[in-house]
């Protein structure tokens, strides 16, 4: 295998062997502590752009299925494993991770210490990296790496450029798509919607025309302030439909209603974190990945409620309108990969949608 | 004896998530807990009058007057109430000039709730009265509708809607019961 290695914005470097495609790549470095999952991680469209590191050591036992993608194209930057499975054993497995990697055109980095990766990272917060072969010399590398901005239209890469439809005979949902994942369809398919995905840049006028019984705003990549014009897009809808918001999704709704988001030093994703609804004091173990979050001194208690916070550091992680019919949450109630603590929020979904028919809410 | 068939239509966790988005609605159409005073219907009202205040509680930081609300002097759809226990007050607390919310598990012809307004007005003269009902089952007989509704399940009129609580069911379930021929 083909030496290659991985340097840090701050100087530190990982060398390693690489598998997959060898193009050279740059994108920020995170970190993902879940042990399973790796194929609907890798291809989760909210990786994109990142070099993504696994905590768990070996990567790739399952292999690769038809079944679990979470996107037909991920656009995950690299993978960082400190070591793969060349046999994969499952009775799906397709492929071994390898293969995928090279199909998919994603540079892997295997060999790699990713302990010490994940506490540089921890320390430093996540940061811009290079993966690359050992030709050049480290300075110049730093050089180039120091001197390159990363994309900010992240989720025009991701989203669909135009609409198509999930066909059921239930309720209405228009699916606003920053990067979705082929879960959150799954989940609304299995309560019957029918549901009709959108381009992220689509105008209030347009969604609110297809007469929808409720939007769904999707996770995705990148900075929830490099969307402004989607702002005015959710103050219109939220007048007038229930909305419901996962993950970029989330800090999109908090944000059009005078809330800030902020950057967080190393983000949370894993599918173990802790997630505590206030009203009932009851925890869910929930699947996340998120860089940014919502601040909570931001909020104003005019407009919007804090509903859940993450155990840990006490991250915002749910929020609901206090007007309008909107709630959203930060983590990911579709799971794919993680535990299914949360699936009963689509569910919540569809009973907002109800009553919201029904009038319930004069508000 | 007749025959009949339960079907589970509400479990658990979609109590849970009913109850928490009352909670909600609740202190988003009074705008804020300021005078508010949950009454039960007695029984299973009484009970999810008690998850509701601990939940506004979790949210809000400040406990909330709960009341009971026995209605059996009140009703109109019992022939003969012989063992009509007069000592027993019919609202627990004082509602003069609060913001009522009465809470019971299944809205049907509205005579309940009537009573229950009847007992609550005889005890002082709140600002407001919101009723709050885990079901609506349709059928009713009386002008009445529910401000705070769980979940709409259409019935038949020979159907029952069975409510069941763990704090004296042991579980956390709404069934239909149906006769069967």
């Amino acid at each position: 295998m083909k030496k290659r290695m991985l340097i840090l914005e701050d100087g530190n470097y990982f060398k390693g062997y690489g598998f997959g495609s060898d193009k050279e790549t740059i994108g920020e470095v995170v970190f993902n502590t879940g042990m399973t999952g790796y194929q609907e991680s890798i291809t989760d469209h909210s990786y994109n752009g990142q070099l993504l590191t696994f905590t768990y050591p070996l990567i790739g036992n399952a292999g690769i299925n038809r079944d679990d993608h979470e996107s037909v194209f991920p656009t995950t930057k690299a993978v960082i494993v400190k070591s793969f499975a060349r046999r994969p054993s499952n009775w799906r497995s397709q492929m071994n991770l390898d293969e995928f990697l090279k199909e998919k055109e994603i540079p892997g980095l295997t060999g790699v210490d990713t302990r010490r990766l994940t506490k540089v990272i921890r320390e430093h917060g996540a940061m811009k990296a290079i993966l690359t072969d050992e030709t050049e010399d480290i300075e110049t590398l730093l050089e180039r790496l120091r001197n390159t901005e990363l994309d900010h239209d992240q989720v025009a890469q991701v989203s669909t450029t135009r609409p198509y439809v999930s066909p059921d005979k239930g309720k209405k949902v228009v699916v606003i798509d920053f990067g979705l994942k082929h879960s959150i369809l799954n989940e609304l398919n299995k309560r019957a919607c029918h549901v009709t995905v959108m381009p992220y840049d689509t105008k209030a006028e347009t969604i609110l025309n297809l007469d929808p019984d409720g939007v769904m705003l999707t996770n995705g990549p990148g900075d929830p302030t490099d969307l402004p014009e989607v702002l005015n897009m959710i103050k219109e809808i939220q007048q007038k439909v229930p909305v419901f918001g996962i993950c970029l999704g989330h800090q999109l709704i908090a944000l059009a209603n005078g809330a800030k988001t902020y950057k967080m030093n190393f983000g949370h994703r894993g599918f173990n974190h802790p997630v505590k609804e206030i009203a009932t004091g009851k925890i869910a173990f929930t699947s996340q990945n998120h860089g940014y979050a919502v601040e909570a001194a931001s909020i104003d208690p005019a407009f919007l409620r804090v509903t859940h916070t993450e155990i840990n550091d006490g991250t915002v992680e749910g929020l609901r309108h206090r007007v309008h019919p909107v709630f959203s949450v930060q983590y990911h109630p579709d799971a794919a990969p993680g535990p299914h603590d949360a699936e009963d929020l689509f569910d919540q979904f569809t009973e907002l949608m109800d009553s919201w028919k029904g009038g319930n809410l004069d508000a | 004896m007749q025959k009949t068939q339960e079907i589970e239509v509400i479990n658990e966790v979609a109590i849970k998530r009913a109850l928490t988005r009352i909670t909600y609605e609740i202190i988003e159409k009074n705008k804020g807990i300021e005078q508010l005073v949950l009454l039960g219907v007695k029984t299973r009202g009484v009970f999810l009058a008690q998850r509701i205040a601990q939940r506004i509680e979790q949210l809000e930081g400040k406990k909330i007057e709960i009341g009971e609300l026995d209605i059996s002097n009140y009703r109109d759809d019992q022939k003969n109430n012989t063992e009509r226990t007069v000592s027993t007050p019919e609202v627990t607390t004082s509602t003069e000039g609060k913001q009522v919310v009465i809470v019971d598990d299944v809205l049907f012809t509205g005579r309940t709730i009537r009573a229950g307004l009847d007992a609550v007005i005889d005890s002082g003269r709140p600002k407001k009265i919101y009723l709050a009902v885990l079901i609506d089952r349709g059928h009713r007989e009386l002008p009445i509708r529910a401000d705070f509704v769980g979940k709409n399940i259409p019935t038949a009129n020979d159907e029952l809607i069975q409510v069941s609580l763990k704090e004296i069911d042991g579980k956390d379930a709404v069934s239909i019961v149906k006769p069967t021929q």
